[in-house]
């Protein structure tokens, strides 16, 4: 009894959970929560949604993770309630699909074909047997598998089948979506995201995350990248043409590869991927510095950097550029020694300036002054990226399957009597029930006229 | 006179109202001659904004830009009428019923006239920016049209659908096709559809990942994508459900038709997104 209790309340828990009810609630339920994430903004700091929205709202979306929505605890919920549903479904309608895909069309009755939805009739009282071998070679010309059968009700039944496998179609979808999601979840754990900003000619062996706290990350790289040059080109009225960052991959001091990215070609090392994505122009100076002792050194210093001389433990950083002053560029940079003591100053293009750190003097120049690019790299490493396109593409010959392959089938009986020939067609389809039926008709004309003949 | 794309496109406006009229006069009198005027006069607006379509294309590469016309809100919407009266002139063809043209082709009018008299939408050939120079645009596009195409005829038949009942005899409403064959043709158009959204759904995926790296992100066009395939998932397990057949199809196939466009405008000028070039 109790035994019998307990199977029928799992009987309950797998109907809920394979129930197209179940589905559908899902669907409506996944299609309504979508919305929150479109129109509310995304991504930001707590503080914004506390601002924005007041302390009732912002109680909501904190606990509803609505700050991102999608990858909330309810909606990945969900979604994974979502997976279960399909599993069960699958799982619970297997013995029926292969019941119907293994039933034998042959094992029909005279009777049942002629309940088919698609059939017709013929008697014939004096044939010369000339009309059957037409009639079957008419049949034969259907496309499809033929199979005969002798003595079914006195006669012989011929079937031409085709597209049984159509059964499959729904399974590839829904399997599909599966290996979609598996590819999502498995390229979430094992790969990564990040980004790279790169003046032309630095190289780095690092990416850069930024954490939901608005903490930065770090991501090492197992080799390293350097930009050897971004371009920016623009149409006549202003729109953006090209952005292009001419990039090496550098493994133990050897360039192992070359490759100028744009944006919808990106290039990839090891498995790890590099997208052009951004850039930024910054102000960048060359500055000749010639020490007391008549050394001399060329430095190159960038915005937000700052240039060490090691031998002198001198370091420069860049303050201000300006393009143009009095027809010449012209930089605030500033000065420090090893101590931490320091200084700003200006200098003008190819004009040389003393600056003195106790009895020493010191010479600068500033030879060359101009804009610098930064590259923008997004970077990644999704080795779930072909489970996922695997799917999809067993999505889409899924969906052909389910839209284009019907289960088509023809029979043909043959049988004689003490009244003559009697010739029964049936047809029947599960898919394109329109043209299908055409096509009998075709078939039945021809029949008839053959008949006809004789 | 000198013939450009935008003549061609803007004559092409007219002879869809044109053909609207005239489905619908056909249908109140069932005149077996204005129905093979109203057929000719679509056949010969889809004729003149293929030219139309195909003079934009040549423009372009005059310009120097040399790109499919299919960049912009502009272009797009003229791409959705061209689609939407292709599909229909197969269903036509197909099912020989005429009254439903009455239904399918002021779809094709509206965005025609909103593509060319909305102050909203620019109609001068743009240069290509970066984003969109890949070959995937093409595919992309043409998939999602597809799919937005054959979702405004299902739409359409959702709407024979309720307004038919079931009156029975020579009025009207008794021209429309029986509720069996309309509730039959609308799944397989919802199917259609659905099968091409799938497809441009998937072949954004594809491109996403070739130009940003992550083959979904959440963005608005893409979520709205994804709610109009929930909306007609919806609507294709429906018929598996006792009593769900019939008209909650009929009523989601109206509600998957307004997903469709909130998706196509609504997130242009409401939201914004990766797919703000959408917009202009």
């Amino acid at each position: 009894m109790k035994s019998k209790k307990a199977n029928s309340q799992s009987n309950i828990i797998l109907n809920f959970f394979s129930s197209v009810k179940l589905a559908i609630t899902l669907f409506i339920l996944l299609a309504i929560t979508s919305i929150i994430g479109t129109v509310l903004p995304q991504g930001e700091t707590l503080q914004f949604y506390l601002e924005n929205f007041g302390p009732t709202w912002f109680k909501i979306i904190k606990s509803l993770q609505l700050y991102d929505t999608y990858h909330s605890w309810w909606y990945l919920s969900l979604l994974g309630l979502f997976s279960i549903n399909l599993i069960v479904c699958t799982i619970r309608r297997l013995p029926y699909t292969i019941r119907l895909y293994n039933k034998d069309s042959l094992q029909l009755s005279k009777d049942d074909l002629l309940r088919r939805p698609l059939k017709k009739q013929w008697k014939v009282k004096n044939d010369d047997n000339t009309a059957v071998p037409k009639i079957i070679s008419i049949f034969s010309s259907i496309r499809g598998k033929l199979r005969t059968k002798h003595d079914v009700d006195g006669g012989e039944l011929r079937l031409i089948e085709k597209g049984r496998w159509n059964y499959w179609g729904v399974y590839m979808i829904h399997v599909s979506i599966l290996v979609i999601f598996s590819g999502a979840v498995f390229g979430s754990f094992s790969g990564f995201k990040g980004r790279i900003m790169l003046l032309e000619g630095e190289t780095t062996n690092q990416a850069m995350k930024m954490a939901p706290n608005g903490n930065i990350k770090k991501i090492p790289l197992p080799f390293s990248i350097k930009c050897n040059k971004f371009r920016v080109e623009f149409y006549p009225n202003g729109a953006p043409k090209l952005f292009q960052s001419d990039l090496t991959i550098i493994k133990n001091g050897k360039e192992v590869k070359k490759k100028s990215i744009v944006v919808n070609d990106p290039l990839t090392y090891e498995g790890i991927t590099f997208y052009q994505s951004s850039y930024q122009s910054l102000p960048s100076v060359k500055v000749k510095i010639i020490s007391p002792d008549g050394k001399q050194r060329l430095l190159q210093i960038s915005a937000f950097d700052k240039a060490i001389w090691p031998e002198t433990g001198m370091v420069i950083g860049l303050i201000k550029y300006i393009p143009n002053v009095h027809g010449s560029p012209a930089a605030r940079i500033y000065i420090g020694d090893p101590s931490g003591n320091g200084d700003a100053l200006w200098l003008l293009k190819n004009h040389w300036k003393e600056y003195r750190i106790g009895d020493k003097v010191f010479r600068l120049d500033m030879v060359e002054g101009g804009e610098k690019y930064m590259t923008g790299l997004q970077v990644k490493k999704d080795p779930g990226v072909w489970i996922v396109w695997l799917g999809c593409t067993l999505l889409i010959l899924g969906f052909g399957v389910v839209f284009w392959v019907g289960h088509e089938r023809y029979w043909l009986w043959i049988g004689r009597n003490n009244n003559g020939l009697q010739v029964i067609l049936a047809g029947q389809t599960n898919k394109n029930r329109v043209s299908f039926e055409k096509h009998f008709r075709k078939i039945e004309q021809e029949i008839q006229d053959s008949l006809g003949e004789t | 006179m000198h013939i450009t794309s935008s003549y061609l496109l803007s004559i092409t406006t007219f002879f869809y109202l044109g053909a609207a009229a005239i489905y619908l006069i056909y249908w109140i009198f069932r005149l077996d001659k204005v129905g093979i005027l109203a057929t000719v006069t679509t056949i010969a607006g889809f004729c003149i904004e293929t030219a139309g379509i195909l003079l934009r294309w040549k423009e372009s590469y005059e310009l120097g830009y040399g790109h499919a016309p299919l960049s912009n809100l502009y272009e797009s919407l003229i791409f959705f009428s061209w689609v939407t009266i292709l599909v229909y002139l197969v269903l036509e063809f197909k099912t020989k019923n005429k009254v439903i043209g009455a239904f399918a082709t002021p779809f094709a009018c509206l965005a025609m006239a909103y593509a060319s008299f909305s102050p909203n939408v620019q109609d001068s050939i743009q240069p290509l920016i970066p984003a969109l120079q890949s070959n995937w645009l093409l595919a992309h596009v043409i998939t999602c049209f597809l799919g937005y195409a054959s979702f405004a005829v299902a739409c359409g038949f959702g709407i024979m659908y309720l307004i038919r009942g079931n009156s029975k005899g020579d009025g009207l409403l008794g021209a429309l096709p029986s509720r069996r064959v309309l509730d039959e043709l609308m799944h397989q158009t919802i199917i259609f559809g659905f099968l091409w959204l799938t497809v441009g759904i998937i072949t954004g995926a594809v491109w996403a990942n070739q130009a940003w790296g992550t083959y979904w992100s959440w963005d608005p066009k893409e979520t709205w994508s994804l709610i109009t395939w929930f909306i007609y998932a919806t609507a294709l397990h429906a018929r598996f459900v006792r009593g769900w057949a019939g008209k909650k199809i009929a009523y989601l196939s109206i509600i998957g038709f307004i997903s469709v466009v909130f998706t196509y405008f609504g997130v242009n000028f409401l939201l914004s997104g990766l797919h703000s070039y959408g917009s202009s």
